[in-house]
């Protein structure tokens, strides 16, 4: 029981590792606004497939690690994840059997609700993000999520 | 909330909605310690070295390629560029010699008329690192930290003038601001006039704005300006930008500035921190407003009316302490001045490394000037 755990628990960390190298790497200026939250698809991914695997747990902290990297107030992407993962747990089943582009839409929603949170805390903690690039992200999320699936699949499998 | 009533059993649906609203209170309690008290600067310092080595990873191969073509650059690239670096060499040197004398009577002035402008005494040179924190925020990730007496505040430069100053320190680097965040707001003074304003980042490396000048003031298209020194966060006289457009509409009563930067915010990638030395120990009250009034009265009138507080107190109240205070008394404290502002600066920076305050004024070097004016 405990190995089983624990196997299970290897590919998850290892995917939100990746995902936090790949939402630092640099890009140039012109690039950076169409960067995806890979960080946030990968908790979503695990919050629908195999949600004891991950769970709130490891949203929490992954939004934990994103708000001391990117230096804003701490707790801010922890509660925007947690509470978009806690939703896509409660979903899960449906969203499974969804049509691939009928998922993308979810997963769109899902980013969005992210980037609202996000935003709002941005407003409320007095440094609001004036662009309007960052809702670009979340269209850029839904169109990668399909390939997202597709490699995060193989690494469960394996 | 009312989807979570459709999970399949609905044991786990509570569990998950328990688990939902404990991490969620957790979250927001983090929040609002973090951004009402200060206690989470320590957890944060912590929890940043345990990110430095995935920073570190991330930006080493791109050192690794940086080093590689500068390994494999050949023999007549290598005496090109030293040719060209000798020459520039023998240019600044030609100009350093009459930097010096204009310092030395700078500093004199200065003493005289018991201002606290700092000047940037000591410097120390930092990497950006090759990591994107956030691409709606113009920051940037330095490899130098508390460990190396970097504070909140403390203004950076680079080779072509201001860069930013630091926002957030950790052990092992610190998140320095671009002067052309949308948060950021530098005071800058206008060198052909001494017009004093502040300077205001758009968000856009390449554009800085100056939002508070009158339609009638005096600035055109071309105008250098230069850091004024107030307010204390940054050394004074060292460039910010140029005027590149001016729109006045006679309908508005502020005109529509826009300045280029002066640093190369894009392409730097080594940063110099600087550490301030107050010219003199003295009252920082009375001196601010020294300073201020009478360059106030030294520029035409349209400064007045777009300096920020300060301009409208008379002279007379500050010219006692001024008048009181005789050159040659003023001039051994100022010789005397290096190492003791060394060592207020380190106190600065164990002070204020905690307190998050990107704004254009740091109160650092008020405060000691403050501190050693009393005895």
């Amino acid at each position: 029981m405990m190995r089983d755990e624990r196997i299970r628990r290897l590919p998850v960390a290892m995917s939100a590792l990746v995902a936090l190298t790949l939402g630092i790497l640099p890009l140039p200026n012109a690039l950076a606004p169409f960067r995806p939250d890979f960080l946030v698809l990968v908790v979503l991914y695990w919050s629908i497939e195999s949600p004891r695997a991950g769970g709130l747990t490891l949203a929490f902290f992954a939004g934990l690690a994103l708000d001391v990297i990117q230096g804003v107030v701490l707790g801010q992407h922890a509660l925007a994840l947690t509470l978009m993962a806690a939703w896509a747990t409660n979903l899960r089943l449906r969203i499974r059997v969804f049509s691939p582009v009928s998922q993308s839409l979810t997963i769109f929603a899902f980013l969005t609700g992210y980037q609202f949170i996000l935003f709002w805390i941005d407003g409320a903690t007095g440094n609001p993000v004036t662009s309007f690039g960052r809702w670009l992200a979340p269209v850029i999320g839904a169109l990668i999520w399909p390939f997202m699936v597709r490699a995060l699949s193989r690494l469960h499998e394996h | 909330m009312v989807a979570f009533r459709s999970s399949e059993s609905s044991g786990r649906s509570t569990g998950l909605l328990l688990r939902c609203v404990l991490f969620s209170l957790l979250a927001l309690g983090l929040m609002i310690i973090d951004k009402r008290y200060d206690h989470l600067g320590k957890i944060r310092r912590v929890l940043s070295i345990v990110a430095y080595p995935a920073q570190v990873a991330v930006a080493s191969p791109f050192q690794g390629w940086a080093w590689l073509r500068e390994s494999l650059t050949t023999r007549e690239a290598l005496r090109a560029d030293k040719t060209k670096l000798e020459d520039e060499l023998r240019v600044a040197q030609f100009r350093l010699q009459r930097y010096e004398a204009l310092e030395a009577e700078s500093r004199r002035l200065r003493a005289l008329r018991d201002s606290t402008n700092g000047v940037g005494s000591r410097f120390i040179i930092g990497d950006i690192m090759d990591v994107d924190l956030d691409a709606f925020r113009e920051r940037v990730l330095v490899d130098k930290g508390a460990r190396d007496g970097v504070y909140v505040g403390q203004a950076v430069l680079d080779a072509g003038g201001v860069f930013g100053q630091v926002a957030r320190v950790d052990q092992l680097t610190s998140e320095v601001i671009l002067i052309s965040d949308a948060a950021h707001a530098i005071p800058v003074q206008d060198n052909r006039n001494g017009l004093r304003t502040v300077a205001v980042g758009t968000g856009d490396l390449s554009r800085l704005k100056l939002p508070y000048i009158s339609t009638a003031a005096d600035i055109v298209k071309g105008d250098l300006l230069v850091t004024s020194g107030l307010g204390g966060g940054f050394p004074a006289g060292y460039p910010v930008g140029t005027v590149v457009e001016v729109k006045r509409d006679p309908a508005q009563s502020l005109a529509d500035v826009a300045v280029s930067p002066a640093a190369a915010l894009d392409r730097s990638r080594e940063l110099l921190f600087v550490w301030l030395t107050p010219a003199t120990p003295t009252l920082a009250a009375t001196s601010l407003s020294t300073s201020s009034s009478s360059s106030a009265t030294a520029v035409a009138p349209t400064g007045a009316a777009t300096a920020p507080a300060a301009a409208a107190k008379p002279t007379a109240v500050a010219k006692p302490s001024a008048a009181a205070k005789p050159t040659a008394a003023a001039k051994p404290s100022a010789a005397a001045k290096p190492s003791a502002a060394a060592k207020s600066s380190d106190t600065a920076a164990k002070s204020t490394d905690t307190a998050a305050a990107p704004t254009a004024t740091a109160p650092t070097t008020a405060d000691q000037a403050t501190g050693d004016g009393k005895p």
